[in-house]
């Protein structure tokens, strides 16, 4: 099944997965991902679902450049992930993928802004103007007032909150979100939907993994993972999506 | 990732953890501070003896029997040189004065009812003191009953002796003399720089008529007195060579080579030898001892290697999220390395007045004059760092070969 060479909309490609298989060798040769096709356009919202095991997390750790594929190809903004570098993954990570993750994944003595400004640290970004630009988007996520915080000082939302600032602090060609309403309580898990949605109307492009149905209908469309490979892909249209247009 | 924000973020981390942090710093400065008190120590002591005979005059050359081998210090000193080698040394060119030297043996030096043991004396001519070393009254006179004391000598009895003073001799054999203290000198100006030349008591009686150790001159065929020790005082501008000149008479023409046993050598030394000499055993003590406190930054060294192990473990899921939003492996290891090389840094320098105030204690207590060794106390401070660095080597490289995958999953 080759459901998901469809292209999505009509922007440029921003992520395209080309027959990618991925295995583990863990005793015996696990495959986690299947010949599996995905191509994201610039400005697209997809949520992925799939039970535990399905080949979800392997499919954003190839997304985000931590992994590679065993077979095909995944090429991020333009660079084919499986060749790369170490370095070069790394970079490309820095800049052209933003992480949320579950847990937030802060670091606990860096300050929100900080953290923040952490992905621009290692891109080599002048102190002066990756402070300055992590300082806007904690505006744009309302925590202008709990820039120094440090994380033990924010709430699980503010948190989650940081964790999208610097998910988009080096302008990435695409966000990836982990379940990232899976650690905070319905009213705050809204609010951070919210935060997607707003990031989508200003265009960009985001990839969420989640096991809620309810959380992946605020996207475009779903793409349903099982035992590696892509069962199903779901359009929504904008009234059931759930947007705040 | 630019270098002052790895400083910055390993600062962070060091002080998150201040006890953790202060411990693995404790081991190192003990480790650093015990080298540089040592080395410290050692300096002084050199710079102390040094100085002591570098203080007696510089173109003196000691001409004595030792056995091969021997670093040339009091042991087994042959009494070989005659009257005659005297004699032939002084018209040596360059030579402005002979003073042979010799021991004889003495029960003890009283004054009134206040007597002190002694060995031995030393008998000596009148040139034996200099202009400078003379602290009081003069130098003796040949053939007469008088003596000569050092100030430890003086201050040997209850009350200081002072010129003037009768003193008791006993002599072995119990023959007693009567001498009159005529002087009393300084330190070890003009002494052969061995033994316990700094500081220790000295009494020097003419040779005649006290000295009488006598052999059969081998070249004249009379017997004569023979010493054990001749100062040669020569011309300033040419030690070395009259140094040369004596060694070769020593060689070719001398009582001395007949009358050595086998296995004994001739040596004549400038002070310049005796301090290279004496610098050179001073230096190899020095280098053992900080050598054993070497194992003490050995032990530091560890104790950072092991607190950066575990603190790789604790921070895997930290080193994770770095990867995960654009750290390279080479961003992981430095911050690490720096992490340890801080630790280094900061051990090195709290060492350092540390050592210093232990270095100093030591020479107090030893009554030395304190002298600072600066190679040492950069070296130490460089070997902390840089054990630091190497100590955070493998754990630096364990951080930078986490998975992110793996790392991000670690709880």
């Amino acid at each position: 099944m080759r459901s998901a060479d469809v292209t999505f909309g009509d922007g440029p490609t921003v992520v395209e997965l080309d027959d990618v298989t991925r295995t583990y060798d863990v005793g015996g040769v696990v495959e986690a991902l299947a010949g599996v096709s995905l191509a994201l356009p610039e400005g697209s919202y997809t949520a992925v679902m799939g039970p535990s095991g399905s080949g979800k997390s392997t499919l954003l750790n190839l997304i985000g450049a931590l992994d590679t594929p065993t077979e095909g190809r995944v090429v991020v903004a333009g660079r084919d992930v499986g060749t790369a570098s170490e370095a070069e993954r790394a970079g490309l990570r820095g800049t052209e993928v933003g992480f949320v993750f579950q847990t937030f994944n802060l670091l606990p003595r860096l300050t929100a802004v900080e953290n923040v400004a952490l992905p621009l640290v290692f891109a080599g970004v002048p102190r002066a103007e990756r402070t300055a630009r992590a300082r806007e988007l904690l505006e744009d996520v309302g925590l202008g007032d709990r820039t120094d915080h440090l994380p033990t000082e924010l709430s699980g939302g503010q948190r989650q909150r940081v964790a999208i600032a610097r998910a988009l602090v080096a302008d990435p060609a695409v966000v990836l979100a982990d379940e990232p309403t899976g650690n905070v309580d319905t009213e705050t898990g809204a609010q951070v939907l919210d935060v997607f949605d707003a990031l989508h109307d200003r265009g960009n492009t985001l990839l969420l993994v989640t096991h809620e149905r309810h959380v992946a209908e605020r996207a475009e469309r779903i793409v349903h993972v099982k035992d590696g490979r892509l069962e199903d892909v779901e359009s929504l249209d904008d009234e059931c999506g759930g947007r705040a247009d | 990732m630019d270098a002052s924000e790895s400083v910055r973020i390993a600062l962070r981390s060091i002080r998150s953890h201040r006890l953790r942090s202060a411990l693995t710093v404790v081991g190192l400065v003990i480790g650093i501070a015990s080298v540089i008190v040592f080395a410290t120590f050692g300096a002084s002591v050199k710079a102390e003896v040094v100085n002591d005979i570098e203080g007696s005059s510089a173109n003196n050359v000691y001409v004595f029997a030792t056995p091969e081998d021997d670093e040339g210090f009091d042991r087994s000193i042959q009494p070989v040189f005659t009257e005659r080698d005297v004699s032939e040394i002084r018209r040596l060119s360059g030579v402005t004065a002979v003073v042979p030297r010799g021991t004889v043996d003495t029960n003890s030096l009283g004054r009134g009812d206040d007597t002190v043991a002694r060995q031995r004396v030393t008998a000596t001519t009148p040139q034996t003191f200099a202009e400078g070393s003379i602290v009081a009254g003069r130098g003796f006179r040949s053939g007469a009953n008088e003596v000569v004391l050092n100030e430890p000598a003086a201050r040997s009895f209850d009350e200081n002796a002072t010129v003037g003073d009768r003193l008791t001799l006993s002599l072995a054999g119990n023959r007693t003399v009567e001498l009159t203290v005529v002087g009393i000198v300084n330190g070890t100006e003009g002494q052969l720089p061995v033994g316990d030349f700094a500081g220790g008591s000295r009494v020097y009686v003419p040779i005649d008529p006290f000295y009488r150790t006598v052999v059969e001159s081998p070249s004249v065929g009379v017997r004569q007195r023979a010493y054990p020790q001749v100062t040669v005082v020569t011309d300033p501008t040419a030690t070395e060579a009259t140094k040369a000149e004596i060694e070769s008479y020593l060689r070719e023409d001398s009582d001395a080579r007949r009358l050595t046993p086998a296995g004994t050598e001739l040596t004549a030394r400038t002070s310049g030898d005796f301090v290279a000499q004496v610098a050179a055993v001073i230096e190899r003590i020095t280098r053992f001892v900080t050598g054993v406190a070497v194992i003490g930054l050995i032990v530091g060294a560890i104790g950072i290697a092991n607190i950066m192990l575990v603190s790789v473990t604790e921070r895997t899921r930290e080193i994770g999220v770095m990867k995960a939003v654009g750290a390279r492996n080479r961003d992981v290891l430095v911050l690490f390395l720096v992490e340890a090389g801080l630790l280094g840094a900061i051990g090195a320098l709290l060492a350092l007045p540390v050592g210093l105030a232990g270095g100093y204690a030591a020479t107090r207590y030893a009554e030395v004059t304190f002298a600072l060794a600066p190679v040492w106390m950069a070296a130490a401070v460089g070997v902390g760092v840089a054990v630091g660095v190497l100590a955070g080597l493998y754990p630096a490289w364990r951080a930078a070969r986490v998975d992110p995958i793996d790392a991000l999953r670690y709880e």
